[in-house]
C-alpha cells in the first residue's frame, strides 16, 4: 500500500480487503459446491418475493432475457470472480482502490444478489454487509474510509438489534410454545424422516418440551438484544463478536441455518475505527543498555512516553543521571521481582487497549513469543516496532521441542503482524533487508554520544576494562589470560596496569578465569572482578575510568536458541553500547567488522603478538593515545538525535520532524 | 458521508417500518418473529428420484434446499395463479403516477411461461451428480403426535 498514508490506515485497508475477499470467495465457492452458481441452476423461471427492487428488476426484462439466453448466466457467475479478482489485483497492485472498479463491483453484486434471489431464493439479509461494505472499495480518503466502516459496524449492530425488536414487537418472544412450534415446521422435512441422529431426536425432545426450547428462543433474543450496547461505546466490541459467533454456531446447531455468511459484519467489530492517542509504549526485559537513545527519540516526538521494564532495568537505566531530569515525559511501569513475566505482559496489553496508544516498541523480546505474536495480532491498527538483537535467529525455525514449534509459529506471525525495526549496527539492518525486503529496517545506536571534549589525563595506573558477562560463548577469556601470561613475561609496562572483568565472573568458568589472572598480580599488574549484577553507575564509572576498552569477541557464536550469528553483521554486542559512553579505543578481534564511525575507535588484532604491539604503544605513547581520543570523540559527535531523527520516522511510520 | 449514512439508516428503519415489503437494499431482519400459531399438521414435499425417496440427512444443508426451494417457489406460483397479485399491486401503482403506458410495455416482462418438470429433473440430476431418469413428488401431510410425525395422507402431485 502507498507508503504516504497513515500505517493504521493501509493495515486496516489490507486487513478489510482480506477478509471481505475472503468471505466473498468462500460464499461462492459454497455456492458452486450447493449447486447454486447461476449457470449450475439454469433457471426457467423466476420468483417475486415481496421487494420493490426486484419487482423493478422483472420490469426491465432482463430475467426472461437470461432465461431465453442461457450462456448470460455463465457470464454472471464470470463476472463475479474476475470483477473482484480485478478490484483486487489493482489494489494490491497499485496500493489504492480504484473507485471505478469499486462502483462496477458493489453495482454488479447487487444485480447479482436480486438475481439469485429471483431464481433461487438465495436471501439477501446475510449479504446486505457485502454490499454496504463494499463502499468502501469506492474511495481512497482515509476518513470516508473510516466513516464507511463506522456506518457498517452500526448497521451489523441493527441487524442483530432488530431482529430482537422483532421479536419482542411480533410477540414471539411471549408465546411460550413459540421455539417448539417453529421446530416442528422448520425441520418437519429431517422429523419426518427415520429421525434416528441425535440432532433429530434433540429437535423431538425441544417439540415436545416447550420450555427449554423458549429458553432457547430467549437466549437468542437476548444475545440479540445485547448487540445494543454496541451504539453507546466500543468497549464491548470483542465481546459482541464473540457472541455473533455464537449467535451463528447456535442458529446452525437449532435451525440448522448456517448463517455463517454474515460474520463479515464482525470485521467492523474487529477494526477500531476511533482514533488512537500518540503514545509510544516501550517494552523492555533487562536490556535496559539499549534504551536510552530509544527513550530521546520518544521524547523527541511523542507528548507522552510509556516504558514497562523490570524492576532491574528500571534502577539501572540512567546511570548517574536522574530518570525525571532525563526523560520528563516518560513514565516507567515497573515489574516488580517475584512478579511473572506473563501477568506484565497481560498488564501491558491492557493498558495498551485502554488508553488506545498508538505506537508499541518492542526492545527486546527473547521469551514468550507466541504470547507476544498473539496478543499482537488481537491489538487491531497498533504500530509496532522491534527491535532485533539476532538476525538470524529472527529467521530461524525450529521443530525440535514444544518451545520450538511455539516460537516458530510465533516468529510466522510476527513477520506479518511487524514492518518496523530497528537495529543497533548498520550492518544488521542491511543484513535483515536483504532477508525481509518489504520491511522498514533502522540503525538507530543504543545511546548518543554526549561527551564534553576530552581533556588530557594520566592516571597512576594503565586501566584495561574487559565490559560484559563473563560467558564463554560470546567472548574468549582464556585468549586474554594466555595474553597476559606471555606478555607480563616479555614487556615490562611503563605504568602498572589495572585490569577490570567488568562483569559478572560467579561461575565456574568465572572462577577459572580469574584464579589465572589472579596469579599474575604483581606490582605492575592487578586484577579487579565483579560478582552479580554491577550497578549501572559503577558500571559506567568503570568505562569512564578505562584507558582502553577489550573486547576478546568469538566474532561467530550462536545465539540464545543456537542459530550461528556473526557478531557486527547478525548481531551485536554490548560493546557497541558501552563504546559511545566514553572516547575510549577499544581493542577488537580482527574479524569484528564495524563501519565508521565505529570504526574509528576500534584497533584490531590478528594475533596475541599484534595485540601486545597496540597495547604497548598505547601505554608508551600518551601524545598518541590523546590524539586518537579526539579522533574518536570527533567521530562520535555524529551520534546525535538530530542524525537519527528520520530513521525514527521511517521507524515509527510518523512524517520526519522539521 | 455522515448525512448519506443518516439518511440509509432512516430509510432502513423506514422499511422496517414498512414491514410487509422490502426495496433491497433494505430488508428485513424479521424471521422467525411473528407468534407462530401450532400447526395442526406440516407439509412435507416427499421427491423420489428413480422410485428411491431423498432423505435430508443425506445432504448438506444447501444442497437440500436446492431440493426443496423449487417445489416451494411452484406451489407458491401455481397458488397465486403467476404471482397475479404482485402484478395487479405493480400495475395500481404505476397507473396511479401516471406510467400506465410503461406498464402495458412491460408486462410481457413480469410473465413466466416455462414448464417446470423437465427444468427440475435435469438441474437434480446435476446436483446429485447422477442421470436422472424419472423423479416423483408427493405431498405429504403429517401431524406431531407422540413425540414423532405421523403421517395423515400423501397426495401425488409431479412426475416427470
Amino acid at each position: 500500500m502507498d507508503n504516504r498514508q497513515s500505517q493504521p490506515y493501509t493495515r486496516d485497508k489490507q486487513l478489510l480487503l482480506t477478509g471481505y475477499f475472503l468471505f466473498y470467495f468462500v460464499v461462492f465457492l459454497f455456492f458452486s459446491i450447493d449447486h447454486r452458481l447461476l449457470s449450475q441452476v439454469r433457471p426457467i423461471w423466476f420468483g417475486y418475493n415481496r421487494d420493490l427492487t426486484e419487482l423493478a428488476l422483472i420490469a426491465t426484462g432482463l430475467p426472461r432475457w437470461m432465461i431465453a439466453h442461457p450462456m448470460s448466466f455463465a457470464a454472471a457467475d464470470g463476472l463475479a470472480f474476475l470483477l473482484p479478482a480485478t478490484l483486487l489485483g489493482f489494489a494490491w497492485r497499485r496500493g489504492r482502490f480504484s473507485p471505478a472498479l469499486g462502483v462496477a463491483f458493489t453495482l454488479f453484486l447487487g444485480l447479482y444478489l436480486l438475481l439469485a434471489d429471483l431464481f433461487w431464493q438465495v436471501h439477501h439479509e446475510p449479504f446486505i454487509l457485502y454490499e454496504l461494505l463494499s463502499l468502501a472499495f469506492w474511495t481512497n480518503r482515509e476518513d470516508r474510509f473510516y466513516t464507511l466502516l463506522r456506518g457498517c459496524r452500526y448497521y451489523f449492530l441493527y441487524l442483530f438489534v432488530s431482529a430482537a425488536f422483532w421479536k419482542i414487537g411480533r410477540g414471539g418472544i411471549f408465546n411460550g410454545e413459540e421455539m417448539s412450534r417453529i421446530l416442528l415446521v422448520h425441520h418437519s422435512e429431517l422429523l419426518s424422516g427415520d429421525c434416528t441422529g441425535w440432532l433429530c431426536r434433540t429437535y423431538a425432545w425441544l417439540i415436545d418440551h416447550p420450555a427449554p426450547a423458549q429458553g432457547l428462543y430467549i437466549g437468542a433474543a437476548l444475545t440479540e438484544l445485547a448487540f445494543l450496547i454496541g451504539f453507546f461505546t466500543r468497549r464491548y466490541d470483542r465481546l459482541l463478536l464473540g457472541l455473533a459467533v455464537l449467535f451463528v454456531v447456535a442458529d446452525w446447531l437449532v435451525m440448522r441455518i448456517p448463517y455463517w455468511t454474515v460474520l463479515l459484519g464482525g470485521i467492523t467489530l474487529w477494526l477500531d475505527t476511533r482514533p488512537r492517542q500518540p503514545v509510544m509504549v516501550v517494552y523492555e526485559t533487562t536490556h535496559h543498555e539499549n534504551l536510552p537513545a530509544l527513550l530521546d527519540c520518544c521524547e523527541d516526538r511523542f507528548p507522552r512516553v510509556v516504558v514497562f521494564l523490570k524492576d532491574i532495568s528500571h534502577r539501572n537505566i540512567s546511570g548517574r543521571e536522574s530518570l525525571a531530569a532525563r526523560w520528563p515525559n516518560t513514565t516507567f511501569i515497573v515489574q516488580p521481582e517475584g512478579k511473572p513475566n506473563r501477568v506484565f505482559i497481560r498488564e501491558l496489553f491492557s493498558w495498551l487497549r485502554k488508553n488506545r496508544c498508538s505506537h508499541l516498541h518492542l526492545s527486546t523480546l527473547d521469551n514468550n513469543l507466541l504470547l507476544f505474536a498473539l496478543r499482537l495480532c488481537l491489538a487491531g491498527n497498533l504500530q509496532v516496532s522491534l527491535t532485533v538483537h539476532e538476525v538470524n535467529e529472527y529467521f530461524a525455525y525450529s521443530l525440535g521441542s514444544l518451545r520450538d514449534w511455539t516460537e516458530s509459529l510465533a516468529k510466522w506471525l510476527l513477520h506479518r503482524r511487524i514492518k518496523q525495526y530497528t537495529f543497533f549496527l548498520p550492518a544488521m539492518a542491511d543484513r535483515f533487508r536483504a532477508r525481509m525486503p518489504h520491511a522498514t529496517a533502522v540503525f538507530i545506536p543504543s545511546r548518543f554520544y554526549t561527551q564534553p571534549p576530552p581533556q588530557p589525563v594520566k592516571r597512576e595506573f594503565f586501566t584495561i576494562v574487559i565490559p560484559g558477562s563473563v560467558d564463554p560463548n560470546r567472548r574468549d577469556y582464556a585468549a586474554v589470560v594466555r595474553f597476559f601470561q606471555q606478555w607480563l613475561r616479555d614487556v615490562q609496562p611503563a605504568r602498572p596496569i589495572r585490569l577490570v572483568i567488568l562483569g559478572n565472573s560467579d561461575s565456574p568458568y568465572g572462577a577459572d578465569i580469574t584464579t589465572g589472572l589472579l596469579q599474575l598480580e604483581s606490582p605492575p599488574f592487578r586484577l579487579q572482578r565483579y560478582s552479580g549484577y554491577i550497578p549501572e553507575t559503577l558500571y559506567e564509572q568503570e568505562l569512564g575510568n578505562a584507558d582502553l576498552l577489550w573486547s576478546p569477541l568469538r566474532v561467530q557464536k550462536q545465539s540464545s536458541r543456537s542459530s550461528p550469528e556473526t557478531y557486527g553483521q547478525t548481531t551485536a554486542s554490548g560493546l557497541t553500547a558501552d563504546l559511545l559512553l566514553n572516547p575510549t579505543p577499544a581493542l577488537v578481534p580482527e574479524g569484528f567488522i564495524l563501519p565508521e564511525p565505529f570504526r574509528t575507535a576500534l584497533l584490531p588484532y590478528g594475533s596475541a603478538l599484534e595485540a601486545g604491539v597496540l597495547l604497548s604503544r598505547l601505554l608508551d605513547d600518551d601524545d598518541r593515545r590523546e590524539a586518537l581520543r579526539q579522533e574518536i570523540h570527533a567521530a562520535f559527535s555524529y551520534f546525535t538525535k538530530e542524525h537519527f531523527r528520520k530513521a525514527f520516522a521511517a521507524l515509527t511510520g510518523l512524517e520526519e520532524k522539521g | 458521508m455522515k448525512r448519506w449514512i443518516i439518511g440509509f439508516f432512516i430509510l432502513q428503519i423506514g422499511v422496517d417500518l414498512a414491514h410487509s415489503v422490502t426495496v433491497f437494499p433494505f430488508v428485513h431482519y424479521g424471521m422467525f418473529s411473528e407468534s407462530f400459531a401450532r400447526p395442526d399438521s406440516v407439509e412435507v414435499f416427499e421427491v423420489a428420484v428413480d422410485g428411491k425417496r431423498l432423505r435430508p440427512a443425506d445432504y448438506a444443508i444447501y444442497q437440500w434446499d436446492m431440493v426443496q426451494v423449487p417445489l416451494q417457489t411452484l406451489e407458491k406460483k401455481t397458488a397465486t395463479n403467476d404471482y397475479s397479485i404482485d402484478k395487479e399491486k405493480m400495475r395500481a401503482g404505476m397507473e396511479r403516477i401516471g406510467w400506465t403506458s410503461l406498464y402495458n410495455k412491460l408486462t410481457i416482462n413480469l410473465n413466466n411461461t416455462n414448464s417446470f418438470m423437465p427444468w427440475y429433473r435435469d438441474y437434480l440430476g446435476r446436483l446429485l451428480g447422477t442421470p436422472v431418469g424419472t423423479v416423483r413428488v408427493n405431498r405429504a401431510w403429517y401431524r406431531w403426535t407422540g413425540g414423532r410425525l405421523v403421517l395423515v395422507r400423501t397426495e401425488n402431485w409431479l412426475n416427470g
